[in-house]
């Protein structure tokens, strides 16, 4: 019996030790699995004896499951998190479910821009992992073969649209099926042919939905759809990685992150980036950019200990280095040695040259409450303008109306408060 | 007597406690939450009654009622499709026909996919440009019949309901199946003996003697109807798209309980403030229909 008992507590012993050393990581990227294998292998190769687990989950269950798991005292040590200002994130720190970093952690190689994302009531709450570019991508060889090249008007870019179409080549394959790819469409186009300082004075409340630009805007692109290919209400980003990776379509309105997948799919294929361009010669073209989200460290975590040394790896260039080279996605972190791909490098030039300082998707206070004009008005309500159920002067009533009930700048400017 | 209730106590104890643990306590704490605000996270924020105002005649009203119609479109034509054709389906495979055990074993094969796996098969089938549906329609001079059968209004949602016709017609041939053999061979005789055709003997013999299966069936794909979700997610996605086209009561609920992609509206109160709808709805229209179904055997 007395043999029974020190074998059990051999065991408990034994996986207690174990289970200490691990580190729960939950995630809604599953393509940064590998970059956590690295970490894991590069933390022990340092004398840190920790075992990483990640996991990740369906992006639209992400948040809820992380919710309801730290609510319960259960879930993981550490946890992606999304950027601020955000309701989601804003839960996690009031919930006191997630804790401040920035006393532990060394924030210098971050630029004040990108730590404004995980910035709230003067504190740091994670550590920044990407910055995504939003932009054109274009099939090279599909140029080259036509004579084309990157257009520097949205008139230019037209006529590179006809020219393709005549050649029975589908100048842009669209996703319409996921609502989502229209509003970042739609954002992106807006920083070029609106620009910086017309969203600035929509964020400021001194002009509305309903200016005339914000409308003519929306007509450049209900006039766009036929330059689509055909059944594209039908298509969704799958359809896009496949179609665009094999040449059937020669541009797309995305983002640097598919990158990787279309690589995966077509090791040959040569890509393009051109930031949306402007209506009128002379103009600036702008890039979307945004935080994607960080890392954070929960606060029923069960071995913060080791998640902290894990964090705080993340905060480093290295980190940065390993996780541009896996997944091709621009590190939130400076003085990362980034992988030899010049469009890679291109779409960073734009993002740190050409950022849009103000904007209306993601990373925007448009966002941060219902209905919001991301999946509220703008998804849902392109898909409308696209099937010809609504002008684009209706989509700017809808967006003046969903806006006008809780837009405080708005609000003031229609009279519905002082 | 005494000893009765104990031994009633004691073997009833077991299912109630299961039964209270996963339906009456999770139900109880939906209804609970239906009266507060709660993001997930933090505290719950007591709003009495709003959560219901908001969806019924407040900024969620709208798509509440869409997605109500559609649920009631879903019941329709899933009823008429599933039973019906179930229906005809069951008599051939009841008679004898050359491959009858093959046939029986194929229709109930769709069944035991996955839902998951029916959307992507499906998502592939009916994708516009390369998909199979729309290649055999222009492989048979039927070019103008191709269409993004997902990507319209017109069609999405009728689409998603015959997928799930697909899916699940097996179910209701070998439940109409079991009871059109389960009908006295004798009384088939008689009938052919009168001389009786065909269509006679299934609209006077097979209809009559299987019409409680229709009924107890009819009940099924009501609840089941309006309790849809996986489909639909698995097809359009959790923003049921386009423009809300595939939205049903479940994927309203899931938007607002967990978000959809993007969302910044994540509420458990609302989202719970719409399965208390939902049971509400689905409850008394099943008792009723129960009720109906239990005096007509009284009458019969």
């Amino acid at each position: 019996m007395k043999q029974l008992v020190f074998v059990v507590l051999c065991f408990a012993l034994f996986f207690s030790l174990v289970s200490a050393k691990t580190v729960e990581i939950w995630s809604w990227r599953t393509q940064d699995a590998e970059v956590w294998q690295v970490v894991q292998k590069n933390l022990r190769a340092k004398g840190e004896d920790i075992t990483i687990d990640f996991r990740a989950f369906i992006p639209t269950e992400y948040d809820a499951k992380l919710f309801l798991a730290l609510q319960g005292g259960t879930g993981p040590d550490i946890a992606y998190i999304r950027r601020l200002p955000g309701g989601r994130t804003q839960a996690l720190v009031e919930g006191k479910l997630i804790k401040p970093l920035d006393q532990a952690i060394d924030f210098s190689n971050f630029s004040e821009s990108v730590q404004k994302n995980v910035t709230m009531d003067a504190r740091l709450w994670g550590v920044p992992f990407a910055v995504q570019v939003c932009g054109i991508f274009y099939n090279e060889d599909i140029f080259k073969e036509n004579k084309l090249s990157e257009p520097r008007t949205w008139d230019e870019m037209l006529e590179i649209c006809k020219v393709l179409k005549a050649k029975g080549i589908d100048p842009f394959f669209c996703t319409a099926k996921e609502d989502w790819t229209l509003t970042m469409q739609h954002a992106m186009c807006g920083v070029s042919i609106l620009g910086p300082a017309w969203i600035k004075r929509l964020t400021e409340g001194k002009v509305d939905f309903l200016d005339q630009d914000w409308i003519y805007l929306q007509t450049l692109l209900n006039d766009l759809k036929v330059y689509y290919q055909d059944g594209y209400m039908g298509n969704d980003t799958n359809d896009m990685n496949a179609a665009f990776a094999f040449g059937q379509a020669a541009m797309v309105f995305y983002g640097a992150w598919g990158y990787q997948t279309w690589k995966e799919l077509n090791p040959d294929i040569n890509v393009g980036y051109f930031m949306v361009p402007p209506d009128w010669e002379g103009d600036n073209a702008y890039a979307y950019i945004y935080m994607d989200g960080a890392f954070s460290l929960t606060s029923i975590a069960k071995n913060p200990t080791d998640a902290m040394k894990v964090l705080k790896y993340t905060a480093t260039p290295e980190f940065g280095t390993i996780f541009t080279g896996i997944t091709a996605n621009i590190p939130a972190v400076n003085g990362a040695i980034m992988p030899d791909i010049p469009l890679l490098k291109e779409v960073m030039d734009a993002g740190a040259n050409w950022a849009s300082p103000y904007v209306y998707w993601v990373g925007s206070p448009f966002v941060v409450q219902q209905p919001s004009l991301y999946d509220g008005v703008l998804s849902p309500g392109m898909q409308a303008m696209y099937m010809g159920q609504i002008t684009p002067t209706e989509l700017a009533q809808r967006a003046q109306d969903a806006l006008s009930q809780w837009y405080k700048p708005l609000m003031r400017k229609l009279g519905k408060i002082k | 007597m005494s000893c009765k209730i104990r031994y009633i106590l004691l073997f009833t104890i077991p299912a109630l406690s299961l039964y209270t643990l996963f339906v009456i306590y999770p139900f109880g704490y939906s209804l609970f939450l239906s009266f507060f605000k709660w993001s997930g996270a933090g505290p719950k924020l007591f709003v009495g009654l709003d959560n219901f105002k908001s969806i019924l005649f407040g900024r969620m009203s709208q798509e509440f009622i869409n997605a109500l119609l559609h649920n009631f479109y879903f019941f329709a034509l899933n009823a008429l499709c599933e039973l019906g054709v179930a229906f005809l389906i069951a008599i051939v495979l009841a008679s004898r026909i050359w491959g009858q055990r093959f046939f029986r074993t194929i229709v109930y094969l769709p069944n035991v996919i996955s839902m998951v796996l029916v959307g992507f098969i499906w998502v592939m089938m009916l994708n516009p440009q390369w998909g199979l549906i729309n290649q055999v329609l222009k492989a048979v001079g039927l070019k103008h019949l191709a269409q993004p059968w997902l990507g319209q209004p017109k069609t999405a949602l009728t689409t998603v309901i015959l997928v799930n016709v697909w899916r699940n017609i097996g179910f209701y041939i070998l439940v109409f199946l079991a009871a059109i053999i389960g009908i006295p061979n004798d009384i088939f005789d008689a009938a052919y003996i009168d001389g009786a055709k065909n269509w006679r003997v299934i609209w006077k013999i097979i209809f009559p003697m299987t019409f409680s299966t229709f009924q107890t069936l009819l009940i099924l794909i009501f609840i089941w109807s309006f309790n849809i979700f996986d489909v639909v997610y698995s097809l359009a996605g959790v923003q049921a798209g386009p423009v809300r086209s595939t939205d049903v009561l479940g994927t309203v609920f899931y938007r607002t309980a967990f978000g959809g992609l993007g969302s910044s509206g994540q509420d458990y109160g609302l989202g719970a403030a719409i399965v208390v709808l939902i049971f509400l709805m689905v409850i008394p229209l099943s008792m009723i229909y129960a009720l109906m179904m239990d005096r007509r055997k009284r009458v019969e």
